[in-house]
Order: structure tokens, then C-alpha cells, then sequence
């Protein structure tokens, strides 16, 4: 049967015009809010403090009425009523998932229930991703992931199930397994993390594979961290692999992506406008940011029943911009350079403001860097020091002192002049990652 | 509910009518108690990918009972 020809995985919703799609927002978001007042008793109580009822849901703007939802809601409510709260909609036996948050910042992780009916729209959401970047039934997709308890991955494996892709599974293997594998099995997409799909091309060098030569790989879907829209790093994995780097996000809390890169790549992912309300609002006062500025995404979203979402603070960093910076067709407006970091990731070096995504923007520049990692310390108690710590790749070594200097040039340009420290590392000696990389060590004292 | 317009307002084409009556009749069979678990099983996970297509399509939202 031959692949249907639709740029699109639903021509209809993802081409509405504007005053369309945000009309099917406002019924889906009344729909909702409803819902969530009925069957929430959570999302009641926040409401009744609030004053809001479903019936003050008119236009898309009474959005703003809504009380936010936060993390710290989210896992207070589930730590005064183990295990799930009383923030689900539903009894814990109609759910046939559970997922947990990664952790990453070692706070308590979130649980996460799921029905038949979403398990099923969290595979649809990749579904727009992958064919949206030209993934189509007749395509091999590899998965280097752990197929564990965080939920990464999963939904996307389903999506390529649900396309009808030879979908190949990956959990129990080393890295030299994986490359072996992605060859020999003539692999023609591969998800990972960005830092993880950089690790798999190097093992690949060292394997004496030359994957670009002996591979078929012709897109690389990252997601899991803000880097997979850095053009830098994106060029370092096409370089490597020779197909496509495209970027996805998505969080646990909705099970899925709510952004991806389509085929044509304007700069940015296109949000999934149909299935989900993405505010950009001024982290500190909560007012809506315009088209262009830097805000935190606080995310609505339609598709999973068993936990509504609703004006959940992300503390993602963005800058959206309209649709019309890409020429797909698509009306989904566009996230610039994807997620730009985490409201809170933010560090302050002597009065300069330092984030960790910037720095490794510049550092990827520099083919010759193998891995990094940036360590800020206080020097006699008055002192901060920023240092990035670069391990070159083997075949690099001679390239000191000659790097050194124009790192820390580059550095230094991209802050506003911030001395920074540049020192080389053992090969070897610096941290590998598989999942989320943790490249920053703030070693300064807390008080 | 209106049969007759998708969440749009528009008119349900033929194509979105047949859709939506498959979904029905496979939500009314998986609801069914006296069927063997072979079918309810395999029913239900049929009918919730009917209704995935449908709320993607915006020929409906939501849909209590369809998980
Ligand atoms: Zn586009």
C-alpha cells in the first residue's frame, strides 16, 4: 500500500487558519476546564480559591483568569496523598502506564498515570513530529534508550509503530552494540539525546566506523536537552552522522512533545497549536511577552485525561515568533532556537549573567572539543571563577594552546567581556551521559 | 451532540460521518459485558484508536468512557 503523500500527519488542524485554530482552542479549552472542575479535585479547590468558575471561560484571553499550576503544587498534592494525589481524573486500575520524572535536579520525581486513550495521543503527538520531518512508514528508527521508567522516548517508539516504521528497541545494549547495530541493520533514523547521539558518532570513529560511509542513518531526531536546537551542535551530529538533526521537546508532566522541527527548519520547532494553548509570560510579573521576547512557557494541554494540565509553569526559557517564519504551511507558531534553557539555570559571575546553553553554544563552534564541562567556584570567599573544562578529541591534541586562547576570546565575547578560565582535560577524564548531561558544577557555598 | 458539524462548525464530510460512526459502534461493542475477553480487549484498543483520529480530527473532543 503506498505511503500517503500529505506533508502533513493532519493536513487539516496543522494548516488552520489562525482565527481557526485559536476558535478550536477555546472550545477545547472550555471542554476542559470543565472536566478538570468536575472530576479534579484538586484543580476545583484551585479554582474555587481563585474565583473562577468554567462558565468564565469565554474567549481565549479568559485563559488568564485560570490560576497557574506549578511543580510544587503538583508534589505537594502527591505527598499528602500518596501516591497520585487527587489531582487525577480517574480511578489509579483504568490507567495501563506509569512513568516518573528523570530527576534531574534531585527533587522527589513526579508520578505520572496514563489511559489506553492517552497512552495512544501521547504516540499521535510524535506522530506530527516525526512525519512533520519526513519520517514515513518504509523508514528504519533505532532508539538508543533505556526503556525505563522515564517516559523519554516511549511514546515516540509507539508513534513509529503506529506509522508502520520498523521500529528497533535498544535498551540492553552498550553503545558499540548500538553503532554495530544502526549499520548493520542499515538504520535509517536514530532518537537519542543530542549529547548522546555526539557520543554514539564518536564511538563510531573510535570503532573505526565511518558512519557517514558505512551508514544509512538519513535524520537524527534529538530530544531531552535545550543543545538539540544549538546550530552548532546540530551541524557536529550531521557532520558525524550525514543525515538530518531535527529537534523535539516535551516534559514528563505531558507525556509527550508539544514542539518539533519540521522538514524545513526555520530556525525553530513549530508548537502542536491543535492540542495545546503555549503562553510566553514574563517569569517574575506573569504578563504576556510579544512575539519576539524571552519569557517562561507555561503550557495548557488538551490530550491527556487523566491529568489535566492547565497553565502549568514550565520554567522553560522561549522566544516564540509567528508562524510565518517558515514557509511549510503550517500555522503553528514557532518556538526560536527551541528551548532556550531553564528560567532558573541562569548564573550570576561577577555581575554578568551566565547561562549554561550559551556557553555551549560557542564551545561546540569548536570542532576539536570532544566533551566539556564548566565549573564555578568562589576563590578566597569574594571571588567568583567560571572555568570550562575541554577535553579534545584524540586526533586534536595539538591544536593547545591555539584553542585555549580562542575559546576563552569567545567566551569572554558572548558575556559581555567575563573572564573565563579555559583548561584541558584528561582524555577521558571528563563525564559521559546517556540521558540528561550535567555539564555544570556550581561549587560555590549555599547560604 | 450535533452529528452533523465538526468542532469547527463545518459540515462532516463523508469520510469524517464514516469515521465517527466506526468509533461509535466499536465504543458500544467494548462496552458490552457478555463478550469473550478476546474481543473486548481488542475492540476497546480499536476503538480508542478510532477516537485518536477523530479528536485529531476535531470531529470531537474528550469523550468520557472511551478509555
Ligand atoms: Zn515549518
Amino acid at each position: 500500500m503506498p505511503a500517503p503523500t500529505s506533508p502533513y500527519w493532519n493536513p487539516k488542524t496543522e494548516t488552520l487558519p489562525k482565527d481557526q485554530l485559536r476558535a478550536l482552542q477555546l472550545t477545547k479549552l472550555q471542554r476542559l476546564v470543565e472536566r478538570a472542575w468536575h472530576t479534579s479535585p484538586f484543580h476545583r479547590r484551585l479554582y474555587e480559591k481563585a474565583g473562577v468558575r468554567p462558565e468564565h471561560i469565554k474567549t481565549l484571553d479568559d485563559i488568564r483568569r485560570l490560576p497557574f499550576m506549578t511543580r510544587e503544587d503538583w508534589m505537594d498534592n502527591q505527598a499528602g496523598k500518596p501516591m497520585f494525589g487527587d489531582l487525577i481524573t480517574r480511578p489509579e486500575s483504568d490507567a495501563i502506564r506509569y512513568h516518573l520524572t528523570s530527576g534531574t535536579s534531585g527533587r522527589q520525581p513526579l508520578r505520572v498515570l496514563d489511559s489506553r486513550k492517552d497512552w495512544s495521543w501521547i504516540a499521535d503527538m510524535w506522530c506530527y513530529g516525526f512525519w512533520g520531518f519526513g519520517i514515513r512508514p518504509d523508514d528504519k528508527v533505532f532508539f538508543a534508550f533505556s526503556y525505563g521508567s522515564f517516559i523519554g522516548f516511549w511514546g515516540a517508539h509507539y508513534c513509529c509503530e503506529k506509522m508502520g516504521c520498523l521500529t528497533l528497541a535498544s535498551g540492553n545494549m552498550t553503545t558499540e552494540q548500538r553503532v554495530k547495530q544502526i549499520v548493520e541493520m542499515g538504520v535509517t533514523v536514530v532518537c537519542a539525546t543530542p549529547t548522546y547521539a555526539l557520543r554514539m558518532g564518536q564511538t563510531a570513529e573510535k570503532m573505526g566506523i565511518d558512519l557517514k560511509r558505512d551508514g544509512k542513518v538519513r535524520r537524527v531526531v534529538v530530544s531531552g536537552e535545550p543543545a538539540g536546537s544549538i546550530p552548532a551542535v546540530k551541524k557536529m551530529i550531521e557532520d558525524m552522522w550525514g543525515g538530518k538533526c531535527g529537534d523535539t521537546a516535551g516534559m514528563t508532566e505531558i507525556g509527550t512533545i508539544m514542539i518539533f522541527e519540521c522538514d524545513h527548519q526555520p530556525g525553530g520547532p513549530h508548537i502542536i497549536e491543535d492540542h495545546f494553548i503555549e503562553e510566553v509570560l514574563d517569569p517574575d510579573s506573569g504578563t504576556p511577552m510579544s512575539y519576539g521576547e524571552r519569557g517562561e512557557r507555561v503550557v495548557t494541554s488538551f490530550g491527556r485525561g487523566f491529568i489535566p494540565l492547565i497553565r502549568y509553569r514550565t520554567k522553560d526559557l522561549v522566544c516564540k515568533v509567528p508562524h510565518t517564519h517558515c514557509d511549510c504551511g503550517r500555522t503553528g507558531d514557532i518556538y526560536e532556537g527551541g528551548i532556550l534553557g531553564r528560567v532558573d539555570d541562569m548564573k550570576l559571575i561577577r555581575g554578568t549573567n551566565v547561562y549554561p546553553r550559551a556557553v555551549e553554544a560557542v564551545v561546540r563552534e569548536h570542532a576539536e572539543v570532544e566533551e566539556f564541562q564548566i565549573v564555578i567556584q568562589r576563590v578566597d570567599n569574594v571571588q567568583d571563577e567560571i572555568t570550562v573544562k575541554v577535553e579534545l578529541k584524540p586526533d586534536q591534541q595539538d591544536c593547545w594552546p591555539r584553542l585555549q586562547a580562542q575559546l576563552g576570546k569567545d567566551l569572554a565575547d558572548a558575556h559581555e567581556g567575563l573572564r573565563f578560565n579555559v583548561e584541558q582535560a584528561k582524555t577521558g577524564e571528563l563525564p559521559r551521559f546517556e540521558l540528561k548531561a550535567k555539564r555544570l558544577q556550581d561549587l560555590r557555598p549555599k547560604y | 451532540m450535533d452529528r452533523t458539524t465538526d468542532l469547527l462548525g463545518n459540515p462532516l464530510t463523508v469520510d469524517d460521518i464514516e469515521l465517527l460512526d466506526l468509533y461509535r459502534r466499536l465504543k458500544a461493542l467494548s462496552g458490552r459485558a457478555d463478550l469473550p475477553p478476546v474481543a473486548t480487549a481488542n475492540v476497546k484498543q480499536a476503538m480508542v484508536m478510532l477516537w485518536n483520529a477523530c479528536n485529531d480530527l476535531a470531529l470531537l473532543h474528550e469523550e468520557p468512557g472511551c478509555d
